[in-house]
């Protein structure tokens, strides 16, 4: 069955003065597909995401989102298309159902309004226990806080969602419910884009790219 | 009723009654007792300059000159929300000149024109103190804003950023942080207005009585004054950071850098 190409990437190359990151790169993501981007710190991964929405550009090179071309004039318009969930979240929310309902609050997420319902039911699968909603944002662990962002973005049915080092705080179980979670979500039309270190969820993902 | 004078003697006078506070900065090595008697002389000094120069405004009680000095203000003040905000001039000078110049005269102008129904608009007994008054509290209340509002974006980047990435129009991911800007700005005037008067005479009341004015005329003055400053105080900030946002973002909605290099802190502000 023929899928859309929600990303594609092409000869990308990001620099920052005389240090090049990167060059040549190249990438394309299908609906119902996860990419897993690894490789050694500092070699640009995050900055590649970075580059996706548009807050560094490319020094060559192009990136096309959902059949949109990323430049200056379409950058809220690509935006628009992404969940994204960058590494480490630290929000200043003080309770956890503030929290969670931040992204819901924009015009661009109107026709996808906060469900609890939905939110109890990807916490469950994400191994979470439905008293967190009730937390304070302090009170929770970061691998919590992780999980329950993530819950946060598929809820957004974006048509690709990009996270950041989705398994980095959590213990090898909770790893593997995520990486379900997702497998899940991609099933249901998704197309994922990770950036992990961690090689058991890379090799549960359709294509493992090295940085 | 003529208020009674103080001769330059009898304000000698008054002023010794500054060696009670001198004393205690000296005493707990505050560091603060040199700054203060500087502080007390320019402030001498500067009533002074003032109050020939009021005489004057008031004896021509000239239009254009009254709005000359209106524009001289804006500029004083603008200068000064520059080096108690430590921003950029190219990103805050104009915005806060516009700001201040908008409110100023729609609110001033309200209040001179449509609520007092003044035939000369431009009198110099209710232009000069209308303004005056106006330019001294959005000056403040907007020095609290732009630097909870600039200090906010620079903390809470991953919130901004976050909001961003996540489909928010630039406006939609600055308002958080105008919505903490106005809170921190406003929630002091705004809970002085509630206690107005159980606490102290405000400000106004007491200037108007000890000029001879019934307390009847002086209250409603004071309710007055309250809401022109805080409707003057609201919309030049809003007018200030719409304008100043163009300038502290790039296309791709990231904070630009803002602040002045770091000097050392100026007392002159």
């Amino acid at each position: 069955m023929e899928t859309d190409t929600i990303l594609q990437i092409d000869d990308a190359c990001i620099a920052f003065g005389e240090d090049i990151l990167f060059s040549g790169f190249c990438l394309q993501l299908h609906e119902e597909e996860i990419a897993c981007i690894s490789g050694q710190s500092g070699r640009g991964k995050s900055s590649l995401l970075n580059a996706i929405l548009g807050f560094i550009p490319l020094r060559t090179g192009r990136i096309i989102v959902n059949n949109i071309l990323l430049e200056k004039a379409t950058i809220d318009q690509v935006r628009r298309q992404v969940a994204w969930i960058p590494q480490e979240l630290s929000l200043p929310s003080e309770w956890v159902k503030e929290m969670v309902q931040l992204p819901f609050g924009l015009k661009a997420n109107r026709s996808t309004p906060f469900s609890v319902d939905k939110l109890f039911e990807y916490f469950s699968e994400l191994g979470l226990e439905e008293e967190l909603y009730d937390k304070r944002v302090n009170e929770i662990s970061g691998g919590q806080r992780q999980r329950i962002m993530i819950a946060v973005a598929a809820m957004l049915q974006k048509p690709l969602l990009i996270v950041d080092e989705p398994t980095s705080a959590l213990d090898p179980d909770s790893a593997d419910k995520v990486l379900a979670f997702f497998r899940k979500q991609m099933r249901k039309g998704s197309a994922i884009l990770a950036v992990s270190h961690d090689q058991s969820f890379a090799q549960g993902c359709n294509q493992m790219i090295t940085l | 009723m003529e208020t009674i004078d103080i001769s330059y003697a009898s304000l000698a006078i008054g002023l010794l009654l500054l060696i009670i506070p001198l004393f205690y900065l000296w005493k707990f090595k505050t560091g603060l007792l040199w700054v203060t008697v500087i502080g007390v002389a320019r402030m001498i000094v500067q009533l002074f300059f003032i109050g020939v120069y009021l005489k004057y405004l008031f004896l021509w009680n000239n239009p254009w000159i009254n709005f000359l000095w209106v524009i001289i203000m804006i500029f004083v003040a603008s200068q000064t929300a520059l080096a108690r905000t430590q921003l950029k001039r190219k990103v805050l000078f104009i915005p806060i000149s516009v700001g201040f110049l908008c409110s100023v005269v729609c609110v001033g102008m309200y209040f001179i024109a449509v609520v007092l129904q003044l035939e000369n608009v431009f009198s110099a007994q209710y232009f000069i103190p209308i303004f005056g008054i106006l330019m001294g509290n959005m000056l403040s209340s907007n020095v609290v804003a732009l630097n909870a509002y600039y200090s906010g974006l620079k903390r809470e980047q991953q919130l901004y950023r976050y909001l961003l990435g996540n489909g928010a129009t630039r406006a939609e991911a600055q308002a958080p942080f105008i919505k903490q800007a106005i809170i921190k700005s406003f929630s002091p005037l705004i809970a002085n207005i509630a206690v107005m008067g159980l606490v102290a005479l405000p400000g106004t009341m007491i200037g108007q009585i000890l000029g001879g004015s019934s307390p009847n005329i002086a209250i409603k003055y004071q309710m007055m004054i309250m809401v022109i400053t805080f409707t003057a105080s609201m919309l030049s900030l809003m007018i200030t950071i719409s304008l100043a946002s163009r300038k502290s973002f790039d296309a791709s909605g990231k904070l630009l850098e803002v602040m002045r290099e770091k000097r050392e802190r100026n007392i002159l502000y």
